[in-house]
């Protein structure tokens, strides 16, 4: 499927910001069920200084330098993505996750594909002993590591409540957990915190959702907004499976990924520092349309 | 009686001639309670001194008793007086230091076989540092888990494949060492992040080798400054040009060991920075200075990589600078440590170092290091788990053991069941993030208690500096005295004591010191740069001293027996304009001049009125303290001792006026301490320019307040007091004071060294010989605003001032105060500082 992807953020201030320094993870990720077919994105004011190189994940990053004093910025971003990838099914089977723990920690390569970058606690998902006991439960001794997977994304989606209100980015992850509510971000976090006080290796996804659901199916949470979702390295034949918690499905050819690293503070897709005003309003909106 | 028996009588009296040294000697070696089984540093095995304790104690113990206690405490005076603090974790106040009296003696063949130890050490993690951020063979080829790496938080990810600019990740690193119970030193601990303890390690050499300096000379100790001559050079040669500036990075004041920040920056004469100092731009760091930005070439980090760079790495940071990684990766400025060497300070590596020393030195390791199990492979965490009991718990990377609150290693031995049980499990489920160490019972050193001396755990840091031509080692290094028998969970936050370490040499040492070699030194007179936020603090110490002391002079005037509370109907008037300026100012509350009793002395020290003259000398202390490299210690001493006294509560009203009046000497001797010492370079200006900016104003209020249009004498009497200009008035008028001399004296008389009119005349000098920015050539806005008001005071005369025009000055001094700060300071503490964006949720 091929999708055309607008993703607008505006940020209007309440006095002129005379300077920022911004950094941009905008370009959808080309490879593993995706090729990016094309990318653009359009910056005002217009920046003094504009460069790309990729991080440490292989995420195309743009920093920015706008020395122009302004009250609104707009970065609107372009894309066309074809999406072509087949999940397993949910009840397929699988080596069991023990197997799993042991090969992934074993791993000789600290490269960003690697899973042992991701059995570790990360900046925004500690390891908390009831969050790994929580998780325990979906993973019976020996069980496969798909189905403990499908287990644990099935039961955060019906025991914790979707409340865009409910959290914030600084929202604390046992804060998530205990009161059993939050968004995309939060949920994935948490599956992230259970898999990996197993010692499984997870890592975190942004990305995007079509708007529009083919038909005779509902549209999904987190479609008007950039989505968030987990990625399980299930062993060198399944290799990295993509779950999204937040609406219960393996992810499949309605997501459409930008970024995979530790957790969201890997992945921002605009982050920054403005100088001149204390008071910002943050906008954005996502139109993820079918072209074919 | 000649000179020589005089001599023999007093010796006999106080000092203890040779035998009566032995005898003190074998008494103290008699009452000394070793722990069993522990080794210990001042006897051997035999029960005898060590030689070079032997030696040290034989001198010693010809001081008599009462000079030894003399000794300690000028010791400890040097130490209060130098302001040596530190900071333990959650502290609100800077505790003082605690130096133990005796130092560390390290004989010279050992001290050889250590430095040896730690100098393989240090090029060992350079070379693995190197690997880890570059080619990564040595996990891809088994030698070093890829998990121990990845799981440190220290594993800086931006910084992989970037070069460190200058060449080397390590450019001081310290080893936490003692001596184990086969006599050998042993490594408890790398520190390769920002180690901490060097500039300590000064100031203790400093005080005892001064309160000590007959026996310091006797035993042949050699000085630490080379090295730090030698760091000093290194970081030099680092940078790509010649005379780079170089900065020490500190959190700020609130640091644990900010005081030990100034320390360096002082001595090593680098500029002492906050993140907000810096900017990024055109892939350079700068500082902002009063003369614009400044190129920065070298920063000495005090902060920790994590903190370094809020849009690569923690983004709620405020220590750190936006961009800097950017300018890393761009060659742009050398960082030492090279930000994400503290990933080798995980204990999770010490099991493979010396596979990895075979493997890139093709040596084996000199020292041995404290054995370690690394849980995250089955064979260390099944050994772990068969014998928990017998080893110490600790996190494999970080601070702390996961899922504990312990601050030290958990011990198994001292959990109940459940914890047992809990630490069972969390090691089986996630080993990966637990270490097993051996308890090792280090050796003890003596210290002295009260005429006494008694063993304790130490935990020595040994620091390396590396230089063009190898790794030097500094001779001595910071020494922890432990209070309980697990030295290894001695940090200073513990309220532990410190205490110097003296190696001892057979032969007389060189003297040395920092003062280069006269052929290297370029003659200069100005000091470098000022950063703008070192000169925003100046102008805010010169303010709130200024301030406070026209808090006293109301005070005072108010008190006194000869002033406004006679009781007749004009002094009762006066009497009220005082009090409803020291309401004005903050210096007393409404509610409390119903209380007139009270009055003066809540203006002198109650802590909640943010206008008493004790809250303006402590923000004045507070602003102080973030100045520290630049204040002299007497300037410092002065401060700090009127902080602490006029906390002192007084009783009654003779009181209150005796200890406004002394503060007010102490206020003066500091203003001459600046006057006379502080060099002339911008620094002095930006204090100066504060107390003048702040008496102008203050002055400009009291004219105001007391020579209005009908003013009568008492009023007036009262301004001139204020202003301290009785004795003028009187030499020049002999009258009772009139309202147009008056105001002329108070106001417009520039040869008055208190007039509005001398304040705002020196403030013009001071302007026009600061540095200039020459935006757009025109002349600048405080150079505007304080010539206007020149011309005004200078062209007015006294019999047709008004008080509206005594009015409008006030607001043009408080327009100019404003003026100054927007435009020397746009940077400083009070700017608009850097906002972060809002994240996507």
């Amino acid at each position: 499927m091929i999708y055309d992807i607008r993703h607008v953020t505006t940020y209007e201030y309440e006095s002129a910001v005379s300077f920022a320094r911004c950094t941009l993870r905008l370009e959808p990720k080309n490879g593993d069920g995706q090729q990016l077919i094309s990318h653009q994105v359009e910056i005002r004011p217009r920046p003094a200084e504009r460069h790309v190189r990729r991080d440490f994940f292989g995420t195309l990053t743009e920093s920015i330098v706008i020395e122009v004093a302004h009250r609104n910025l707009r970065i609107d971003s372009r894309s066309r993505v074809l999406v072509s990838r087949k999940p397993p099914a949910r009840d397929a089977a699988s080596p069991a996750w023990e197997s799993i723990r042991d090969i992934a920690f074993e791993a000789t390569s600290l490269g960003p594909s690697s899973p042992v970058g991701y059995v570790f606690a990360s900046p925004l998902v500690p390891v908390l002993r009831p969050v790994s006991a929580y998780a325990a439960s979906s993973f019976a001794p020996g069980a496969g590591i798909l189905a403990g997977a499908v287990d644990l994304m099935h039961r955060i989606h019906t025991e914790f409540r979707y409340d865009p209100k409910a959290t914030v980015i600084s929202t604390p992850l046992n804060e998530v957990f205990d009161k059993r509510h939050g968004v995309c971000q939060d949920f994935a976090h948490v599956m992230i915190a259970g898999l990996r006080g197993l010692g499984l290796p997870a890592a975190y996804v942004s990305g995007y959702l079509r708007t529009i659901p083919p038909a005779g199916q509902p549209r999904l949470q987190g479609a008007d907004a950039t989505h968030a979702w987990v990625s399980l390295w299930c062993g060198a034949e399944l290799g990295w499976v993509d779950f999204d918690p937040t609406n219960d499905v393996m992810v499949a050819n309605d997501h459409i990924v930008l970024a995979v690293a530790r957790d969201f503070s890997d992945v921002s897709p605009v982050d920054g520092i403005i100088v001149g005003s204390p008071k910002q309003k943050l906008g954005v909106a996502v139109d993820v349309l079918l072209v074919e | 009686m000649g000179e020589g028996a005089a001599e023999e009588d007093d010796r006999a009296g106080k000092a203890p001639g040779p035998r009566e040294s032995q005898r003190r000697l074998a008494q103290w070696v008699r009452d000394y309670r070793r722990l069993p089984g522990i080794p210990d540093e001042f006897l051997g095995a035999d029960g005898a001194p060590r030689a070079v304790w032997g030696r040290f104690f034989d001198e010693f113990g010809t001081l008599a008793p009462d000079e030894i206690e003399r000794r300690f405490g000028m010791a400890d005076r040097h130490l209060r007086e130098a302001g040596v603090t530190y900071r333990a974790p959650g502290d609100s106040a800077d505790r003082p230091w605690s130096l133990s009296h005796l130092p560390l003696l390290i004989d010279e063949a050992d001290w050889k076989q250590l430095s040896a130890g730690i100098t393989q050490r240090a090029e060992l993690l350079e070379l693995v540092l190197r690997d880890i951020y570059g080619e990564g063979r040595l996990a891809a080829e088994g030698a070093l888990p890829a998990a121990a790496i990845a799981g440190s938080p220290e594993y800086l990810r931006p910084v992989c494949g970037v070069p460190p600019p200058g060449g080397r990740y390590l450019s001081l690193y310290a080893a936490d060492v003692g001596r184990g119970p086969d006599g050998r030193w042993w490594v408890l601990g790398d520190r390769t992040q920002a180690p901490s303890g060097a500039g300590y390690a000064l100031e203790n050499r400093l005080v005892l080798s001064r309160a000590f300096s007959d026996l310091y000379k006797s035993m042949n100790v050699p000085r630490v400054a080379p090295f730090f001559e030698a760091f000093r050079d290194s970081l030099r040669a680092r940078a790509d040009r010649d005379e780079p500036r170089i900065g020490v990075l500190s959190p700020g004041s609130f640091s644990e060991t900010y005081f030990e920040h100034a320390t360096l920056a002082r001595y090593l004469g680098f500029l002492l920075v906050e993140g907000d100092d810096l900017a990024v731009s055109d892939d350079r760091v700068h500082i902002r200075t009063v003369a614009g930005l400044k190129r920065l070439d070298v920063l000495l980090r005090r902060v920790d990589s994590n903190s370094l760079d809020p849009l690569e790495l923690d983004a709620s940071s405020r220590l750190g600078v936006p961009g800097l990684i950017d300018v890393l990766r761009k060659d742009g400025v050398v960082i030492a440590n090279m930000p994400g060497s503290g990933v080798l300070e995980a204990r999770a590596m010490l099991g493979f170092l010396p596979a990895l020393s075979r493997r890139l030195l093709g040596e084996e390791l000199k020292m041995p290091h404290i054995a370690t199990w690394w849980c995250g492979q089955r064979s260390a965490r099944d050994e772990v788990l068969s014998r928990l009991d017998e080893v110490a718990i600790e996190g494999a990377y970080g601070r702390g053991v996961p899922g504990f609150e312990s601050n030290g290693p958990v011990l198994a031995s001292e959990l109940d069941a459940a914890g047992r049980q809990r630490l069972t499990e969390a090691i089986s489920a996630r080993g990966m993030d637990y270490v097993g160490q051996e308890v090792v019972r280090l050796s003890t050193m003596p210290v002295w208690e009260q005429g006494q001396i008694t063993p304790r755990p130490f935990v020595l840091r040994v620091f390396a500096a590396a230089t063009p031509d190898g790794w030097a080692i500094m001779p001595g290094g910071f020494c922890r005295i432990a209070e309980q028998a697990d030295a290894r969970a001695v940090s200073m936050g513990d309220g532990a004591r410190s205490a110097d370490v003296w190696v001892i040499s057979e032969k007389k040492v060189a003297t040395a010191s920092l003062l280069p070699a006269t052929d290297k030194v370029r003659i200069r007179r100005i000091a470098g740069v000022l950063p703008s936020r070192a000169a925003d603090n100046l102008f805010w110490l010169g303010r709130y001293l200024e301030r406070a002391e026209a808090t006293l002079r109301l005070v005072r005037a108010l008190g006194s027996p000869s002033g406004p509370n006679k009781g007749t109907a004009a002094s009762l008037q006066s009497a009220e304009r005082i009090q409803r300026l020291l309401v004005a100012w903050g210096a007393i509350s409404q509610a409390s001049r119903a209380t007139p009793g009270r009055i003066t002395a809540e203006a002198l020290q109650n802590a909640e009125r943010f206008g008493s003259a004790l809250s303006l000398v402590r923000a004045a202390l507070r602003t102080a303290t973030s100045l520290r490299e630049r204040l002299s210690p007497d300037a410092w001493q002065v401060i700090t001792e009127m902080a602490e006294r006029l906390a002192v509560e007084v009783e009654d009203d003779d009181s209150v006026l005796s200890a406004a009046e002394l503060t007010l000497q102490e206020l003066a001797s500091f203003a001459g301490l600046a006057q006379e010492n502080m060099n002339r370079a911008a620094g002095w200006r930006f204090l100066d320019i504060g107390r003048r900016t702040e008496r102008a104003i203050n002055t400009a209020r009291f004219a105001r307040q007391f020579a209005y249009d009908e003013a009568g004498d008492e009023d007036l009497d009262i301004l001139l007091t204020l202003v301290d200009s009785q004795i003028t008035y009187r030499s020049r008028y002999l009258l009772a004071p009139i309202l147009a001399p008056v105001r002329d004296l108070a106001v417009l008389d520039s040869y008055n060294p208190r007039s509005v009119a001398f304040q705002v005349a020196t403030l013009n000098e001071h302007i026009a010989a600061l540095p200039s920015l020459k935006e757009h050539g025109l002349i600048e806005r405080p150079q505007r605003l304080a010539l206007s008001v020149q011309a005004m005071l200078t062209t007015a005369e006294a019999e047709k001032l008004e008080v509206k025009s005594l009015f409008s000055l006030e607001q043009d001094l408080l327009g100019l105060a404003e003026a100054i700060g927007l435009h020397y300071f746009p940077h400083g503490p009070n700017a608009s500082r850097p906002e972060k964006l809002t994240g996507l949720a």
